[in-house]
């Protein structure tokens, strides 16, 4: 995957931009696309492994480029640029096995890391994979295999060697919500919280489970 | 010329002086961040800046979280307010522990303190003195202007 | 006793008015020319106008004798500074500020300010479950028989690292909360109190001085 191009999918030139000055280090070869459409044609003709997509633009909007890409080319991993204060990290981007996010604005160590991060997960190897962050990088790749069951197990595997991330119990009440135990997710994401009080993405995921608004989305970021 | 380690800086403010520096440091291949209580004060930005901008008031602390001073290398304040200069400066050096900060304070009488708490501070007003009386000592005043 | 309040508006008015009947001496600085010509008509209060993060006002406001300064002003960032001003530049022994944004409080404690939140107050009244009537009003109590101090503990206090049930608290007074990075610890006989913790003690007056020598150390 190292050697395979990154498309970066955003409709604000200044953003394409950064993404591409923040990342020319990592020595990757870089395609940008101005919208959805433009990247799913670009998706034809390059075999891309990472795509960073930014969830808000105008006319097809990234849930939908996500879909579609996710139908299309479901090996592809995906990184999803959000907004402060967008109702986003849907469970419907972990059901289309999208699990990394990064917030605006950022800093092109960070986002540096983030894809770093992304890339090396392809390469770990499970036998090797005995602490806390290799098990929750572990968990993600199978998310973006859609390999729920498999992403539990390792998560579950995760806590068990250190219980003290928010981090975990938020992906695992996630894993569970979408795999229909409603009840079991608030628990993980009250534990969560109780772990971390300031952590965003389990506030939010219990604040949008337990509010009478049926329909919303889980936070993983 | 600015080191050539690309920084990541965050611009307080997008008056004249702060889309000034975000424009400027842009084109020098930094990443900025620039953020003003009022979206039209991005329409200074010149055209190739290619940093963000926040729209929110930055003395309410969840805006400043959200601009992540944790991740910044320079802050650098130049509302119109020298209190919020002084605030945000403060906060992003001694709680976020950004590496420098500058704020711009119009008013020299607070600097003094604002040195010591560890802020780099710039008062266009003590500088402003400063070059008017370098120049009338240079020339001094010998005839009267032509009429 | 002197007490130096900058802001205006209704707030400011009663507050003169109620430290006045006590007995203190006061004096508002205020930057709106028309609220210092009303406040001075109607209170026994020194009215300064202009901007009391100038350290010009402060100067003339009297600051260098006075005890007491109240940072009132609608804006977060003004009362920081004047609070600094107050601090380091004329050594104003005790300072307040009053922040709006709730999250503030914890900022300026970490920029050495005393701050307090009404929105603070206000909003954990209506969260607590009790109805209105039996919330006690915790600062003061009682009509000042009753003292609540938060104590924090430095390493050479001589209660660090000792149990709650060894320490000899005199009569009528207790240790009623520990806040411990950041949060609130119930205590037991068996808690171990610890340098940085930050104890919430319940005094009466005549122990007071007792308990704060005891916890701190402090003989002054």
């Amino acid at each position: 995957m190292e050697s395979k191009p990154v498309l970066i999918v955003d409709d604000e030139k200044n953003i394409r931009l950064t993404l591409s000055q923040s990342l020319e280090p990592l020595g990757l070869e870089l395609d940008t696309a101005v919208n959805g459409e433009e990247a799913l044609a670009k998706l034809k003709e390059k075999n891309f492994g990472l795509i960073l997509l930014d969830l808000r633009m105008p006319g097809m909007d990234g849930m939908e480029v996500l879909r579609q890409v996710s139908r299309l080319r479901p090996d592809i991993r995906i990184i999803i640029i959000t907004a402060h204060g967008t109702v986003d990290s849907a469970v419907e981007a972990m059901k289309l096995g999208a699990v990394d996010f990064i917030q605006k604005p950022f800093s092109p160590t960070e986002i540096r890391d983030l894809v770093s991060r992304v890339i090396d997960r392809e390469k770990l190897d499970e036998q090797k994979a005995d602490d806390y962050h290799s098990s929750i990088e572990l968990a993600k790749r199978c998310i973006g295999d859609r390999n729920f069951d498999a992403a539990t197990e390792y998560v579950r595997k995760a806590i068990s060697l250190d219980p003290s991330y928010p981090e975990a119990f938020n992906l695992l009440g996630a894993l569970l919500e979408i795999r229909g135990s409603n009840l079991e997710a608030l628990k993980h994401y009250r534990a969560a919280i109780s772990l971390d009080p300031t952590y965003e993405p389990a506030r939010r995921n219990l604040h949008r489970a337990t509010s009478m608004e049926p329909k919303g989305t889980i936070t993983l970021e | 010329m600015l080191s050539n380690h690309r920084l990541h800086i965050i611009v307080v403010g997008c008056g004249r002086l702060g889309s000034y520096l975000a424009n400027k440091l842009s084109h020098d291949g930094h990443s900025v961040v620039v953020i003003d209580n009022d979206e039209s004060a991005f329409n200074a930005l010149s055209s190739e800046y290619s940093g963000f901008r926040v729209e929110g008031d930055v003395t309410e602390f969840a805006v400043l979280k959200e601009v992540k001073p944790d991740k910044a290398d320079v802050v650098i304040a130049t509302t119109r307010e020298d209190n919020v200069n002084l605030m945000v400066a403060q906060i992003a050096r001694r709680i976020f522990r950004v590496p420098r900060v500058m704020a711009r304070v119009f008013d020299p009488k607070r600097e003094e303190i604002y040195r010591d708490l560890g802020v780099e501070t710039i008062s266009p007003t003590s500088i402003a003195g400063d070059e008017f009386l370098k120049a009338l000592k240079k020339q001094p005043i010998i005839e009267k202007a032509e009429p | 006793m002197k007490v130096l309040i900058v802001g205006g508006g209704k707030l400011v008015y009663f507050l003169t008015r109620a430290l006045i009947s006590k007995g203190y001496s006061v004096t508002i600085i205020n930057r709106d020319a028309e609220e210092c010509k009303w406040m001075s008509r109607r209170l026994k209060a020194t009215v300064v106008y202009g901007d009391g993060s100038d350290p010009q006002i402060l100067e003339e406001a009297g600051s260098h004798s006075t005890d007491v300064m109240l940072a009132v002003t609608p804006n977060d960032q003004d009362n920081l500074v004047i609070c600094q001003l107050a601090n380091l530049r004329f050594h104003i022994p005790r300072t307040l500020a009053v922040v709006n944004d709730p999250e503030n409080e914890e900022v300026f404690r970490k920029l050495d300010i005393t701050a307090i939140s009404t929105v603070g107050i206000l909003s954990s009244l209506i969260e607590q479950k009790a109805g209105f009537d039996q919330i006690i009003n915790l600062i003061p109590l009682s009509e000042g028989k009753i003292n609540v101090t938060e104590v924090e503990l430095t390493k050479d206090s001589p209660v660090a690292g000792k149990a709650l049930v060894d320490i000899a608290m005199p009569e009528n007074s207790l240790i009623a909360s520990i806040l411990r990075g950041g949060r609130p610890i119930v205590p037991r006989g068996a808690t171990l109190l610890l340098p940085g913790d930050r104890l919430i003690a319940i005094t009466l007056p005549e122990n007071y001085g007792r308990v704060l020598r005891m916890l701190t150390g402090d003989v002054s």
